[in-house]
């Protein structure tokens, strides 16, 4: 089985894989695999691999391989990992069969599985498993801690161990977790390019940005941790770790500078008119269809050149770029010698050290088309069908497109709060082998379906059933804006057939779906939140206020000595004032002048006499009520 | 204690007896003015966006430069497809939508409606969004044929060019699906129907294919209808559609989006049914709102968004109007703010109402201000009713003085306890008759089934019997009163019995209905109110009346009124048949309502009279 699945591999990596085996136990090799596709697209396969012998490994001995992960593999035990980060889509019917026949990718947001030594134990394998994804998600800063007991399955069919575990085999236990969730983006990438020998400083590295790489279409970043005896009896067996990058680049939206990255319409100058219709004119422009690709340069694409290289102890016949364009395309290389090989297609550079590397393509014109890529195992889509909050129906059609049957291995894995009737499952126009399924338990465990399928040659085979949406505690809503749940994808494995044996191994995973819940308003209890919140505070804090403070009349309070100085400064000037006898009377004829105005400052010192009384009477009431308190 | 003896004194009060009819009148008064007093502006409100991550208008459009001449030469493509056989027209359409980097796919549809087919081919593109995880989508939909059956030239090309444009973007957080129906109604219904159906052939009695591409859980879906020909024609305002079937509305942050993008940030005068000059006056503001009722209560599609709507999909159609200054780039840039607002959405559009009642693009009135004119209506049947059955219960001697004549005779009398209250009430009114239920309960169940009959005959017809299936209904109608009071022969109390169980199931079926429909109940509460207060008499001048009165509101003479108001040129014939075809191909439930629950409601109206008429015929003998 492995040896297919080796086999099928496209013959770079295949080369990368036996240049390993007879390297020197410690070993790093980079690589970059560069293909345009159609539509104006560009695949670029980034791939890192480290090895380390495995008694090097066991003594925590490590040059190339990453000391920080190797310490959580011995920990947990783990013995081989697949780890992968994926957003956007494939598009298989333009691009044709996924790179390295899917198995290099993983489905939409974070999948892991890994084989974990239980010692014959499910709780051991599980207490490990635990530890492995905790561990994991501190390391690359992913929600990884969320894959628990709900979200775990142990696949029986869809994965088998890629790495060579001898006699251990038998106590190795599968474990498999999605989070169809998860926003890869680059606080994924940089704890990804720190695994890494030259951490991103120089070679191929140094081009994986953030801003370029997360625009892509398409992108998958994979760890695969395995261990490999490829060698002759007695040679040692080695740790390899492959970290791999792949994503598929719109070249016109990769092209865009950096400091206007807005697609504003293209100048009229730029846009290729049809002339052949009879509207053309200086106003009317048919825009004829794109059938060639677009000029692109390497640095342009990917935001800056490639930085030197990363050069650790690697033969001369190594290469680092592998670019796939027909021989007849003039392609322009500088800072890299290139390497010839007996191939067509296939044009390999290496990169020097000490200059960057940057390659640039002229606009070709001759449509892709001519030699249409490969053609993909199956066409796999799967929708949720229906409305409503209470039921709904899983669709999934699987198109094979070749002249043989396929057999293959489906499996899903729904949360428990879609409860699929498995008695409405139907497949039609296919034929089911063999089923193996664990029904989901409430808030414990999700449900598993694996389903070993034959399609019929040229056929499209449909795969329905119903389901049931839980309703949810509203503790159990997460705590962000609820656009829904999301269902994990579903893994498609193809098996090894009498008449398809070219696509044996290959894998093709669906995208993930969007269950809507009966969900509650929540803004609704918010308000009644905030409003009692505010009634409570204010009825809360003028209670507590009248509770705590001490309320006494103003007598009570003892004078200000600042007060007693103003009145005696008061009384100065007033007797200061009464001295002076020509100010008395200048005030006086004023009063005499204006009459009204002589009245009112009468009767407010009137006022002001009353109230002197009041307080006096005020004073005498307070001397009471002393007197009386104090017996 | 002493309020509650003369409570209880009260019970045999003439006065008691008297009073249901006159609260049912008031019911009726308070429901009618009730509407008339939305308008104002106390019981409306100003439109808000209440959702925060729309953000309308919040970004800069770019739609234009060479966009325009791309335009053009697309408006003049159409123009060219038009010109050309249906599959032509089709393949030409998919091919510009794949030479724009869409995923495409058609679906053909065939409905069977009173003997008539509906026939289309949906041609529809995924343009898949570059970042997109595949799990949402918006549309955009532009019919071949709008609403008025006019070839959506500029409609179809603006929305062409549009994906053309989007498809450059890498903001995308939902696909966007372009959807280019035949028709308006038909086809988006098609469409819709198949994407959420459950089964992989969609249904068998419609007959309509499956959707061979999907993209994820619809969010949101606008639809562009500018019929302008191939050299184009500026518009002067947008006129915005949003009534759904069956009176479903979209969300109202969706309308308030459009309208705060277009006349906000495009300055584009947005109407509502048509309205184009509105003061803002409260005779306009009801005229809008008379409108809103009549759309939302036919329930019939109003554009090609009518069909998302029951799935739950908020959708609305932008209608560009008359002759103004606006070209199709600022309609392009409108639909492009929309979707830009629409794909900030981070859940599906919940925030704001859900039933609402427009009075103009920014003046709404909450269903908390509405939905009472509908339920007091509804309780109008529903006091009647509670009286009818009170008075069912008592004797002919209590009740004949009610009924206008004197009783002479003396009035025993005895004392009623009631805990230590002590209370003198005449005798008769403490003692009830038997209730002879059997009688009354199976007519109304028997005319409640006979409506089916009128339901069955105006939706399986075909096209030119459907005009004799209307006359004979009507004079079957109209007879069937008389027909059923001289055979059953129903005597005083089992004929209040039958009419109070009838109103009673009237009134709780508007009441359910003015939650679903308020419109549809509102309408059918008023033209039903007559129902409440017709009597059982046996003077000739008083029944002939209450027949008349009948006659002129019973459900088939309604049919014919509403073809002269509402469709004077279109003749009843084509009334008719989109009523059939709403039944059959749209699944509107009005002609349920009128045949099954107003029209054996007005037949037990009819024979409560005619068993007066009948009794006093009966009696001289």
């Amino acid at each position: 089985m492995h040896l297919s699945a080796l086999l099928s591999l496209p013959a770079s990596l295949a080369f990368l894989t036996f240049t390993l085996a007879s390297a020197s136990p410690h070993s790093y090799t980079e690589h970059l695999h560069l293909l345009p596709l159609p539509q104006s697209h560009l695949h670029a396969h980034f791939n890192f691999t480290a090895t380390t012998p495995l008694s090097a490994y066991e003594s925590s001995h490590f040059r190339y391989f990453p000391r920080s992960l190797a310490q959580i593999l011995q920990h947990t035990r783990t013995k081989e990992l697949h780890l992968r980060f994926t957003t956007g889509r494939w598009d298989d019917e333009a691009w044709g069969a996924r790179p390295l026949d899917g198995t290099r990718e993983g489905g939409t947001g974070v999948e892991l599985w890994a084989w974990v030594d239980g010692e014959g134990s499910t709780t051991v394998a599980k207490e490990r498993w635990s530890e492995l994804v905790n561990s994991l998600s501190g390391l690359f800063c992913a929600s990884l801690n969320f894959i628990d007991s709900t979200k775990t399955v142990r696949p029986v069919r869809t994965f088998e161990p890629e790495g060579h575990h001898g006699n251990a085999k038998g106590g190795l236990q599968l474990l498999h977790g999605m989070l169809p969730h998860e926003v890869v983006c680059t606080e994924n990438l940089t704890p990804f390019l720190k695994l890494l020998p030259c951490k991103g400083k120089a070679g191929i590295s140094t081009l994986l940005d953030g801003h370029k790489l997360f625009d892509a279409t398409w992108q998958s970043m994979a760890i695969d941790v395995r261990p490999v005896c490829e060698g002759k009896a007695g040679e040692e067996c080695v740790l390899e770790i492959q970290q791999s990058v792949s994503m598929a680049l719109s070249i016109p939206r990769s092209m865009r500078e950096r400091h206007d990255p807005i697609p504003r319409p293209a100048r009229i100058e730029d846009v290729e008119c049809d002339e052949s219709k009879p509207w053309n004119g200086h106003d009317t422009c048919f825009p004829k269809a794109l059938t060639g690709e677009p000029a692109w340069t390497l640095s342009k694409v990917f935001g800056h050149a490639a930085k030197g290289a990363c050069d650790l102890e690697r033969d001369d016949q190594a290469f680092d770029v592998t670019l796939e364009v027909p021989s007849d395309r003039p392609v322009n290389a500088t800072g890299a010698s290139e390497l010839t090989f007996p191939s067509t297609t296939r044009r390999h550079y290496r990169l020097s050290a000490s200059s960057s590397f940057d390659l640039s393509l002229p606009a070709h014109s001759t449509p892709l088309g001519q030699n249409s890529p490969p053609s993909p195992p199956l066409y796999a889509t799967r929708q949720i069908a229906g409305h409503g909050q209470e039921r709904g129906s899983m669709h999934t059609t699987l198109r094979n497109p070749h002249a043989h049957p396929l057999t293959l291995v489906y499996m899903e894995t729904l949360p428990w709060y879609q409860r699929p009737y498995m008695h409405t499952l139907r497949l039609a126009n296919g034929k089911q082998e063999k089923m193996y399924y664990t029904p989901a338990l409430d808030r414990k465990r999700g449900t598993h379906l694996e389903l070993v399928l034959t399609i019929p040659a040229e056929s499209t085979a449909t795969l329905t059933y119903d389901f049931e949406k839980a309703v949810l505690r509203y503790t159990e809503y997460p705590p962000d804006a609820n656009r829904g749940f999301d269902v994990a994808p579903a893994v498609i494995r193809i098996l090894a057939n009498n008449e398809s044996p070219q696509f044996a191994g290959s894998y093709v995973r669906t995208t993930s779906l969007l269950l809507s819940l009966p969900t509650p308003d929540f803004s609704m209890p918010y308000n009644v939140i905030i409003l009692t919140s505010t009634v409570i505070a204010l009825g809360f804090g003028s209670l507590f206020n009248l509770l705590t403070r001490s309320f006494v009349l103003a007598e009570e309070v003892p004078p200000s000595p600042l007060a007693g100085v103003v009145r005696r400064m008061r009384d100065l000037v007033k007797g200061l004032l009464g001295k002076n006898g020509d100010v008395a009377k200048d005030e006086e004829s004023s009063e005499v002048k204006d009459g009204k105005t002589a009245e009112i400052s009468r009767y407010m010192r009137e006022e002001t006499k009353g109230k002197a009384n009041g307080i006096a009477n005020g004073d005498a009431d307070l001397r009471d009520r002393r007197a009386r308190g104090s017996p | 204690m002493a309020l509650s003896a003369r409570l209880l004194a009260l019970r045999g009060s003439p006065f008691l007896y008297k009073l249901p009819p006159y609260l049912s009148a008031l019911c009726v008064l308070v429901g009618i003015g009730w509407i008339l007093l939305l308008p104002l502006n106390e019981y409306s409100r100003q439109t808000y966006v209440s959702e925060n991550a729309i953000l309308p208008g919040q970004v800069h459009t770019y739609f234009g430069g060479s966009e325009h001449n791309i335009f053009r030469a697309f408006r003049q493509e159409v123009y060219a497809l038009s010109q050309q056989s249906e599959d032509a027209r089709q393949a030409g359409v998919l091919k510009v939508l794949a030479d724009s980097g869409l995923k495409t796919a058609s679906q053909p549809y065939a409905y069977q409606v009173a003997g008539e087919s509906i026939n289309g081919t949906n041609v529809y593109g995924i343009l898949q969004g570059p970042r997109a995880d595949a799990t949402e989508a918006m549309v955009l939909l532009a019919a071949w044929r709008n609403f008025d059956d006019q070839i959506n030239y500029s409609g179809v090309a603006l929305a062409l060019t549009l994906a053309r444009y989007f498809s450059r973007w890498s903001i995308w957080s939902k696909d966007i699906i372009l959807l280019i129906p035949s028709d308006s109604t038909y086809g988006p219904l098609a469409w819709v129907d198949a994407y959420h159906s459950i089964c992989i052939p969609p249904t068998a009695s419609r007959n309509i294919s499956a959707v061979p591409l999907k993209a994820g859980a619809l969010q949101a879906a606008v639809a562009l209808d500018y019929p302008a020909g191939p050299w184009g024609q500026r518009f002067s305002s947008l006129d915005i559609l949003y009534d759904g079937l069956n009176g479903a509305l979209p969300n109202l942050d969706l309308l308030n989006t459009a309208v705060s993008i277009a006349s906000g940030q495009m300055g584009i005068a947005c109407t509502l049914h048509n309205h184009g000059t509105h003061s803002d006056s409260y005779r306009d503001r009801l005229s809008v709102l008379g409108s809103g009722l009549a759309t939302q209560s036919l329930g019939h599609a109003t554009g090609p968004h009518s069909a998302f709507i029951p799935y739950h999909v908020d959708a609305i159609t932008l209608k560009t109007v008359g002759d103004g200054w606006h070209d199709e780039m600022s309609l392009g840039r409108v639909t492009e703010s929309v979707f830009r607002s629409i794909n900030n959405l981070l859940e599906h559009l919940h925030q704001s109402f859900f039933f609402y009642i427009l009075l103009n693009a920014n003046r709404f009135v909450s269903v908390g201000n509405y939905l009472p004119a509908a339920m007091v209506l509804a309780g109008s049947f529903t006091i009647s009713a509670l009286g009818l059955w009170v008075l069912s219960g008592r004797d002919d001697v209590l009740v004949a003085p009610l009924a206008g004549g004197m009783a002479k005779e003396k009035v025993e009398m005895e004392t009623v306890k009631l805990g230590s209250d002590v209370a003198l009430v005449p005798r008769q009114s403490t003692r009830t008759i038997q209730r002879e239920l059997f009688v009354p309960a199976l007519s109304l169940l028997g005319v409640h089934i006979l409506g089916y009959i009128p339901l069955w005959l105006m939706t399986s017809l075909s096209r030119e019997n459907l005009l004799l299936g209307l006359r004979t209904t009507t004079a079957v109608t109209l007879l069937l009163p008389l027909a059923l009071a001289a055979t059953i022969r129903l005597t005083r109390s089992q004929a209040q019995m039958l009419q109070s169980l009838s109103l009673i199931l009237l009134g709780a079926l508007l009441a359910t209905l003015a939650t679903l429909n308020f419109s549809l109940a509102l309408v059918l509460g008023v033209l039903a109110a007559p129902l409440a207060f017709v009597r059982r008499s046996s003077s000739a001048l008083v029944a002939a009346a209450q027949g008349i009165l009948l006659a002129v509101t019973s459900p088939p003479v309604a049919v014919y009124a509403l073809q002269r108001m509402f469709y004077p040129a279109a003749g009843l014939e084509k009334l008719l048949l989109e009523l059939a075809k709403g039944w059959s191909a749209q699944g509107v439930w009005l002609l349920w309502v009128v045949w099954g629950v107003w029209w054996p409601a007005w037949i037990v109206g009819g024979v409560v009279v005619g068993s007066g008429v009948m009794s006093a015929s009966s009696e001289p003998r």
